[in-house]
């Protein structure tokens, strides 16, 4: 029975909340034209990336003589994030995006060029640059890059007498010999979402798919290649919900000989001692092909905030994290390649295990170069349509026509 | 006891003489000062959010919106192009077969349940207590078990199906004609516990003696159930069935977590539709437009509730 | 249908292990040396306890921090729905109707675009990375649903009863306090569990409403755990085992209350 006491706790304890909040927190980022601490946004939120880049940006920020506040908020959430700032008109002083994000964000007009600031991305690989262009000028500048390629198991491709594939054809005799028992011949990642099409495109540009329009008979033979691959049984149909985390937990507990993935998996590959493998770029049609498989990684950009000082700062930050040493430094500790193309021998000479990705990378192409912020429609297309032919719903050419026309 | 009232009665209403009905006016603002602070909250904490939901759907909304403020309006091409897209009458049959299975499954099974705890037994404050549990798990961690229980290779429940020879391994979440289903199962599995607690809380509303006054009238079991239970648990089924459905509706977490809209757009709902349109494609104006048509078919069932409402109190 | 006392207990339980079993795959996994979720043995037979240090060592405070949010929030939604809905059940107020329908609109909004309004505003009054200004956005959820079930629950108060009060000279806040609150226990107590609940498990006002790592809801502090391409399950599922542990108390204390036949007796 609420008596007058229980009123009176309880409007006490409503209030006292309210006078904590009124000495405490307060309001995020000051617009002032104090240039001494810089906002960052990233999405690095968890370990070992959370403090690698806190550590690197704190260095760059010491460098330059500004403090750094940073903000690090979950991968699928960054984008939502970006957006309330933007409307708010509090977006950070630097900015990272993933690099397929970079064309949205720049087309609202929110990022400034980096050729303002004197900086530009000579040397940089050509796929790299691409991403980070829009509309003819350069927005972002990015440290690092990734792929995918073929991981096997050596132990068992030894077993099995199978040598690692290079063309499909090799591949699928490979994944058959190598499928017995509950242990898969292959493990790739095909959800429906982005990471499916991720996964799909090495086999698609290799063949000479092209996003622009994916009912061709290239793309088809691509796609054709997959559902054979599940049809006979070498890859699991739970490819169809498995994300690329879940392909590197079934490759490491064995029940997968080979598996597409990238290097960020290496730690966790690495901690179990008892696993040997090695990886090769991802089999190309024929042999002698070109391999061109997707350009990953997260580019850093320099927001219109307004005040030319503080911009002027965040340009070096980016400058910084984007140095020579800084490439190396992070390259090796998160088990990514270094995007300058001057310092890829060196850095194969100390990270021989990266040797594989830095092939990979040199050839790669940028999921936005060709259609820019229009990409996200086309990348729906191809996890659709890979997704209605690996269930069955469709023969591939007629999945991909459904899905570009749908 | 003049003082005592005195002290009590807000200063609103200072009548000498308690026994008079008390003027209308001061009665009258008496009252609605009970309705003001809710109101003004959902006022304050949705109005806003509301009319700009309705709005962006007739606008070109787009990232470039969110920096320069600029949304052009269209009309209704947002809602001649999410109607005329492929995927359209699919996310519109599976957002119905979602809830109603959803909606079937809980509300019978925690009708159920609420009726089984209706009788004292050891433990069964503690077991009620647990039956809450799935709720106090974040969605991302319970749409993760059930990701790895219903794996078709390793996951325990064809572990377990294998092992007791009813099931070869069924796809549960890569067949298109499974997903759907074990999308529903999962939903009603969160539904249980919000069904059966407050079915639970509306049982104990109602007087033991009535129960007492029937069986003396020969009324047991199911007859006691139809005469005495569920004319006065009505009014919280109604609005445990209207809530079930407008939070079914906009379910996307469970999805999202499970299948992520797939295989090949077997578990896509209209809502999951509506936040792929917006969060990954970033058409925010036709994701409203979508998310609109939402609000409309849940506006179907608020009225039927309002309706129903209005006749119960009449009655 | 008369089985013993017991044997419902033995029913319920069974019940309960069906029901739970994604719990208990949880705890399974959270135990697990290794930290992925392939070919999990169905009992955790050599148990590793990194997750729960892990998490231990680095969430306690999101989970001081996610019950007082939780808490608050019940204590505003009550506060503000409970005379709402007595309001809407038992006055004669025209646009009783108009309410409702307002209450069920709320509903059906998708919550990103409370979300993002809220945010500017919030940035605006400087209420970011605030607890206070967490309870209120969380309340969205509480308050109305608190309304809706309260109300209906309060339908089957008889009119009578609150006249009697009347006649004998209550004014409407008395009877309202003495009379309906005490007969709404279980409305309230159901009404208040569901409102800790949303609260408890709300992870968009957590992450749009917070800028650092000092006000941060255990739902957000999670995903530390989660990347965007390697998961630390056993300290994620660590720290929802441990999350669960304050607010399973709570629920304990809060069911037994949920006592029978409170309006029974009433109208004698």
């Amino acid at each position: 029975m609420p008596t007058r006491k229980t009123v009176l706790t309880v409007t006490l304890t409503l209030l006292a909340p309210l006078a904590l909040g009124a000495c405490g927190g307060g309001s995020s980022g000051s617009k002032d034209g104090d240039a001494s601490t810089l906002r960052v946004l990233d999405y690095y939120n968890n370990e070992p990336d959370k403090t690698v880049y806190q550590k690197t940006l704190e260095a760059c920020g010491q460098a330059n003589g500004v403090t750094i506040q940073r903000e690090a908020v979950p991968g699928a959430n960054l984008i939502a994030k970006v957006l309330q700032q933007s409307s708010s008109r509090t977006l950070p002083d630097v900015l990272m995006l993933d690099n397929p994000d970079l064309q949205q964000i720049a087309a609202s007009g929110a990022l400034a060029p980096i050729s303002d600031f004197g900086l530009s991305a000579d040397g940089y690989i050509k796929g790299v640059v691409d991403a980070s262009t829009y509309n003819g000028k350069v927005y972002g500048l990015q440290p690092i890059t990734n792929s995918i390629g073929l991981f096997y198991n050596k132990d068992l491709l030894a077993k099995a007498g199978v040598k690692p594939p290079a063309t499909w054809d090799e591949l699928k005799t490979a994944a058959k010999a190598l499928t017995k028992g509950d242990q898969y011949g292959l493990a790739f990642s095909a959800p429906a979402n982005y990471e499916g099409t991720w996964q799909f495109l090495p086999f698609m540009w290799s063949n000479g798919g092209d996003e622009k329009n994916i009912a061709t008979p290239q793309t088809a033979a691509a796609l054709q290649l997959w559902v054979d691959l599940v049809r006979d049984g070498s890859a699991s149909k739970s490819v169809l919900n498995w994300t690329q985390a879940d392909v590197n937990d079934q490759f490491k507990a064995g029940k997968a000989a080979m598996m597409i993935n990238g290097p960020w998996q290496f730690p966790v590959l690495n901690a179990d001692t008892a696993l040997h493998y090695d990886v090769v770029p991802t089999p190309v049609p024929t042999a002698g092909a070109t391999g061109i498989a997707p350009l990953g990684g997260e580019t850093w950009t320099i927001p219109q905030t307004g005040n030319k000082d503080r911009q002027a700062k965040a340009a070096k930050i980016v400058a910084c994290l984007n140095s020579d040493d800084n490439q190396l430094a992070l390259g090796k500790e998160r088990q990514t390649v270094p995007t300058k193309t001057a310092l890829l021998d060196k850095f194969v000479a100390d990270n021989p295990s990266m040797k594989a990705f830095a092939t990979i990378v040199q050839t790669a192409r940028s999921r936005t170069g060709e259609l820019g912020a229009d990409w996200p429609k086309a990348a729906t297309k191809i996890y659709t349509g890979v997704q209605t032919a690996l269930t069955g719903g469709a023969p591939p050419a007629k999945a991909l026509e459904q899905a570009q026309n749908g | 006891m003049a003082d005592v009232e005195v002290a009590e009665r807000s200063p609103l209403t200072t009548e000498d003489q308690p026994h008079k009905p008390a003027s209308r006016t001061p009665e009258r603002a008496l009252q609605l000062l009970f309705l003001v602070p809710a109101v003004a909250y959902l006022l304050l904490f949705f109005g806003y959010p509301v009319v700009k939901n309705i709005l962006m759907g007739f606008q070109h909304y787009t990232t470039s919106t969110f920096y320069t403020g600029e949304a052009p309006w269209v009309g209704l091409a947002n809602y001649s192009a999410v109607i005329g897209s492929a995927v359209f009458s699919k996310a519109l049959v599976n957002t119905a077969l979602f809830t109603i299975g959803s909606i079937a499954g809980q509300f019978v099974i925690g009708l159920a349940l609420a009726v089984f705890f209706r009788r004292k037994f050891p433990l069964s404050g503690v077991l009620r207590s647990l039956l809450l549990l799935p709720w106090l798990i974040p969605l991302i961690v319970s749409g993760t078990v059930w990701r790895w229980i219903l794996d078709q290779d390793n996951g325990a429940l064809n572990r377990f199906l294998g092992a007791a020879h009813l099931a070869d391994r069924p796809g549960w979440l890569t067949s298109t004609s499974l997903a759907l289903i074990a999308v529903i199962i999962v939903n009603i599995w969160i539904g249980i516990p919000f069904n059966a607690t407050i079915l639970y809380g509306g049982l104990q509303d109602i007087p033991e003696e009535l129960y007492e006054a029937a069986e003396m009238d020969g009324a047991t079991g199911w007859r006691a159930f139809r005469h005495v239970t569920w004319p006065l648990l009505r009014p919280v089924v109604g609005v445990v069935l209207v809530l079930g459905v407008v939070y079914t509706i906009k379910v996307l977490d469970i999805i999202l977590g499970l299948t992520g809209g797939g295989p090949a757009n077997a578990t896509q709902t209209i809502a999951t539709q509506s936040y792929h349109l917006s969060f990954q494609q970033y058409d925010f104006g036709q994701g409203a437009a979508l998310g609109n048509i939402l609000i409309i078919i849940s506006l179907v069932f608020a009225v039927l509730y309002l309706r129903a409402n209005r006749k119960a109190v009449d009655e | 249908m008369r089985m013993p006392r017991w044997a419902y207990t033995i029913v319920g339980v069974l019940i309960l292990a069906v029901l739970l079993f994604p719990l208990y795959w949880m705890v399974n996994v959270s135990l697990q040396p290794g930290g992925s979720a392939v070919g999990t043995p169905w009992l955790p037979i050599h148990p590793s306890f990194h997750g729960y240090s892990t998490a231990l060592s680095q969430q306690g405070r999101n989970l001081v921090t996610s019950l007082i949010v939780a808490l608050g929030s019940v204590v505003f939604s009550l506060l503000v729905a409970t005379p709402a809905a007595y309001a809407l059940a038992h006055f004669k107020v025209r646009g009783a109707n108009l309410v409702l329908f307002g209450i069920l609109i709320s509903q059906m909004v998708p919550g990103i675009v409370v979300a993002n309004a809220l945010y500017s505003a919030y940035n605006d009054l400087g209420l970011l990375n605030s607890i206070p200004g967490l309870i209120l956005a969380d309340s969205t959820a509480g308050i109305p649903f608190a309304i809706l079930i309260v109300r209906a629950f309060m339908g089957n108060i008889p009119q009578s009863v609150v006249e009697a009060a009347r006649v004998d000279g209550a004014g409407p806040v008395r009877a309202f306090r003495s009379i309906v609150l005490p007969m709404s226990r279980n409305a309230l107590i159901t009404a208040g569990l569901f409102t800790f609940l949303f609260t408890w498990g709300d992870f968009l006002f957590a992450l749009t409403l917070t800028t650092t790592e000092n006000v941060r809801p255990v739902t957000l502090g999670l995903f530390q755990y989660i990347g965007a391409y390697v998961n630390d399950w056993s300290s994620v599922m660590a720290t929802a085992v441990l999350a669960c542990i304050p607010a399973v108390i709570l629920l304990l204390v809060a069911q037994k209350y949920v006592a029978a036949g409170t309006t029974g007796g009433a109208v004698k």
